[in-house]
């Protein structure tokens, strides 16, 4: 089994993390970058194939170097054996059509081509949830998207996921599809690892990885003279290492472009708000008040 | 005198002559002859509007006047926005330099400099198409050939197609407001561009040919369906052929091998609208990538203006502005709620990124009245779908009834990012003080679930989409709302404003939703939940005190 999964960097959006300017606007300059929080879900996905499985697993982000960390955070979740990154100032500000077709490019670019592919539902920054499926439009596989469980057949060679529809009705359907195939986790992705020696499994992989990315680190800390590039396990590809023509990535390749961004307006006030001191007894026994109605009974 | 009498003309001619009104003294004796005559409703409210826009220029604020230290960069975008005159605008820019000295504001007022003076250089430069081959002569194979690029250069685009998602052989509500939101566009856009353009619905599926008039009804003039009963279920690959291939009939492409047909003249659709759903979504992304063009996703505001873009990756022309008609404006909110971006697909010299595609948030507009009468032209699509696109099968399906329901409860207890310090905790927290009450659900704010917080296994239940309150999530209406570290974004204000009282617990004094609360309780809400907790489970604040204390 060969696995690729994809990831991206993305502000930090926790309280106290985001920084605004004075209009309002996030400054992306100030906020630090971390793990797309949905990305941990196909990264789940892939790590019970691998444990359950066996087979390697490659990460693969496209962004600025400093991914790298991204990179190295995900290392250690995914328990992957490498790491790529697609960088370049070309693939730079690209919509969701351009960075699929600069993924999908770097997957192709691979010595071997993969078995599955995993990527997480949306960013947290540009929440579209297009760049899976169309990464897997351009590698032309059998796509299952917002699946909640997966299980493998590799004798059979087939894949077997339950996955989550919306409508007015929410359902939850199992599908079957021949491998290779295209994963699209959603969040509510469980990994189940129903046998102990999965479990067993597990923990070495986990202690493998832990210091496979601690060595990774050494090579992204710049008091140490080690240069990443170095690393045996991560590869970086630019545009020409890719064949990748300029004009079809980045922001020159985007369909869309961001014509304006406003502040998300204030909700106008229409209550008045009685202010409450918690030290003050007095105070929030006109809270409880309102509350003890509503009481559980004996 | 005025010079055109209103009765005298249909209301169809009246819009273009209207419109070129620029006494507002003159549309007041015309909407005095129309009341006088004929006083038809949509012809007093075209004379009334143009009255209304002329009074609204002439109230414009005169530049020289404003203070420019009191305008947020968007009003001063939105104001520079109608300056013409260069000199004006650079006097504006040495007085921003001189103040705040603000980048951004600084870039609003240089770019419609340069829009204005970079027009007169117009002509000038005639853009010449370079091969890939030769422009990058490095790289041996051209992204243009690889099989996923099959866009179009010059082609010609009209109509607004919607795709009408169905579920157990009927529409879901969306797509009900997506018609009715397309209506509107298109009546809108036919009268301002002096067009005859369709809203055009698109079904796939097993037995879909039932819902034609229902799709005409809500506003549909041309209705395209494709059946096959292999498409009972939605599956990405045959689904996306298929609308592909009607999107693709007739027109130049016809030429090419496409199928040509006696229902469609253009090559491609102008605008796509799908339903941000799991599957509308897919759908969205998986059509506008086939076609080569772009979209946005999740979008709860949609309009059609022209548009001036400077951005040389679509004018071809560093420094020069150039105005793009007829853009679909996609607005959305963005980056976990904390922005709204405004999204516009745009043609690129040589490569037209056409259709401009959209998805919408179900809920963010009104299902239309049906009109039973209205008609629709309905063309069956016909096409082989072979089986490799169907290699994805649903072998199973189940209506999940584990969704979380929030409504209909006494009390809804909601938690925000205030949590954040520690998450687990502040989640037990928030249970604790659900099941202190009677009958309570327990709800979160987006910030929550879109967060990077981990929670220990056993409240990691709790945290998921089905739990949020708001404009993406569920509107509740319970008799008293707790909201806990949660500051208020607009959209978290839509799904719960209806509640009777409303509590809020936030350390910071000025949150937003300090404005649309009854009881506002500055305080750390890891202190005051366990607080209110006690006072609930034992009916009264003093015992709880004394309690505390003991402890």
């Amino acid at each position: 089994m060969r696995s690729v999964v994809l990831t991206k960097g993305v502000p930090d959006f926790r309280e106290g993390q985001v920084s605004f300017d004075e209009d309002g606007h996030l400054e992306r300059g100030k906020t630090p970058t971390v793990m797309n929080p949905n990305d941990k879900y196909a990264l789940r996905a892939a790590l019970q194939t691998k444990v359950r499985n066996e087979g390697q697993v490659s990460l693969m982000s496209m962004g600025p170097p400093g991914y790298m960390e991204v990179l190295q955070e995900g290392m250690a979740d995914v328990y992957a054996d490498d790491l790529y990154l697609l960088s370049d100032r070309e693939m730079g500000a690209a919509d969701t059509w351009a960075t699929a077709m600069t993924a999908a490019t770097g997957i192709h670019n691979l010595e071997e081509s993969p078995d599955l592919v995993f990527a997480g539902f949306k960013t947290a920054d540009g929440e579209t949830g297009h760049t899976g499926p169309q990464t897997d439009w351009c590698l032309d596989m059998p796509l299952i998207t917002h699946v909640i469980s997966l299980d493998v057949d590799e004798d059979e060679e087939t894949v077997r996921a339950k996955r989550l529809v919306e409508g007015d009705v929410e359902e939850i359907e199992t599908v079957e599809a021949p491998m290779p195939a295209f994963i699209v986790t959603d969040a509510e992705f469980e990994p189940t690892y129903h046998r102990a020696e999965h479990r067993l499994k597990h923990k070495d992989l986990r202690d493998a990885t832990e210091d496979r990315a601690d060595e990774f680190g050494e090579y992204l800390d710049d008091d140490t003279d080690k240069d990443p590039m170095d690393w045996d396990r991560f590869t970086m590809w630019n545009h020409e290492d890719l064949n990748l023509d300029p004009d079809y990535i980045g922001l020159d390749g985007s369909p869309t472009i961001v014509a304006g961004v406003d502040p998300i307006p204030k909700a106008p006030s229409e209550r008045e708000a009685t202010d409450i001191d918690p030290d003050d007894d007095s105070d929030m026994e006109q809270v409880v008040e309102e509350l003890t109605p509503y009481a559980a009974g004996d | 005198m005025v010079e055109i009498d209103p009765t005298e003309h249909e209301i169809a001619d009246l819009g273009p002559k209207i419109k070129d009104i620029e006494d507002a003294d003159e549309l007041r004796e015309m909407l005095a002859l129309e009341e006088d005559g004929e006083d038809r409703v949509p012809v007093k409210t075209l004379i009334e509007d143009r009255i209304e826009k002329l009074e609204a220029d002439d109230e414009e604020v005169d530049p020289d006047e404003i203070e420019l230290a009191e305008l947020t960069v968007a009003d001063l975008a939105n104001l520079v926005r109608d300056i013409e005159d260069v000199d004006v605008l650079e006097d504006l820019l040495d007085r921003e330099k001189a103040g705040k000295d603000r980048k951004t504001a600084k870039d609003r007022i240089e770019s419609q400099i340069e829009a204005i003076t970079g027009g007169d250089d117009e002509g000038g430069e005639e853009l010449e198409y370079v091969p890939p081959e030769e422009k990058h002569p490095d790289l041996d194979h051209p992204t243009a050939d690889k099989q996923w690029v099959e866009g179009l250069d010059g082609g010609e685009y009209r109509d607004m197609w919607v795709y009408c998602e169905t579920q157990h052989g009927e529409l879901i509500d969306v797509s009900r407001e997506m018609l009715g939101k397309a209506r509107e566009l298109m009546d809108e856009y036919n009268e301002e561009y002096d067009e005859s353009e369709k809203v055009v619905a698109v079904l796939i599926g097993d037995d879909v040919a039932d819902l034609t008039d229902e799709v005409a009804a809500y506003g549909a003039d041309q209705i395209l369906y494709h059946e096959d009963p292999r498409l009972e279920r939605f599956t990405h690959k045959a689904y996306t052929e298929a609308f592909v291939d009607m999107a693709r009939a007739g027109g130049q492409l016809a030429a090419e091998g496409m199928e040509d047909v006696d229902w469609k003249e253009y090559d491609e659709p102008r605008y796509t609208v799908f339903p941000a759903t799991n599957n509308g979504r897919d759908l969205s992304a998986l059509v506008q990538g086939e076609l080569d063009s772009g979209l946005a996703s999740d979008c709860s505001g949609l309009y059609i203006e022209n548009a001036m873009i400077s951005n040389p990756a679509k004018t071809g022309v560093p420094g020069d502005s150039k105005e793009f008609e007829r853009i679909l404006h996609m607005k959305r909110p963005d980056f976990s709620g904390f922005e709204y971006s405004t999204i516009l697909c745009i043609d690129k010299p040589f490569r037209d990124f056409h259709p401009q595609g959209a998805s919408v948030i179900p809920g963010s507009f009104e299902i239309p009245e049906a009109d039973e009468e209205r008609e629709a032209e309905v063309i069956e699509h016909e096409m082989d779908l072979p089986e490799e696109w169907l290699a994805v099968e649903v072998t199973d399906y189940d209506a999940l009834d584990s969704g979380v329901d929030l409504t209909g409860h006494d009390v809804v207890v909601a938690m925000g990012r205030g949590i954040g310090t520690s998450p687990t905790e502040g989640i037990e927290l928030g249970l604790d003080l659900v099941e202190a009450f009677d009958d309570a659900a327990f709800g979160l704010s987006r910030g929550v679930i879109t967060s990077s917080y981990s929670f220990e296994g056993h409240v990691e239940q709790y945290i998921g989409e089905d739990r949020q309150i708001g404009e993406s999530g569920q509107v509740v209406e319970p008799d008293v709302y707790i909201a806990a570290g949660i500051s208020g974004a607009i959209q978290h204000k839509v799904g719960m404003d209806e509640a009777d009282t409303i509590i809020a617990i936030n350390t910071d004094p000025d949150a937003d939703i300090r404005g649309f609360s009854d009881y506002y309780i500055q305080g750390d809400l890891f202190e005051v939940l366990p607080r209110l907790i006690r006072a609930v489970e034992d009916g009264d604040l003093a015992t709880a005190v004394a309690e505390a204390s003991d402890d």
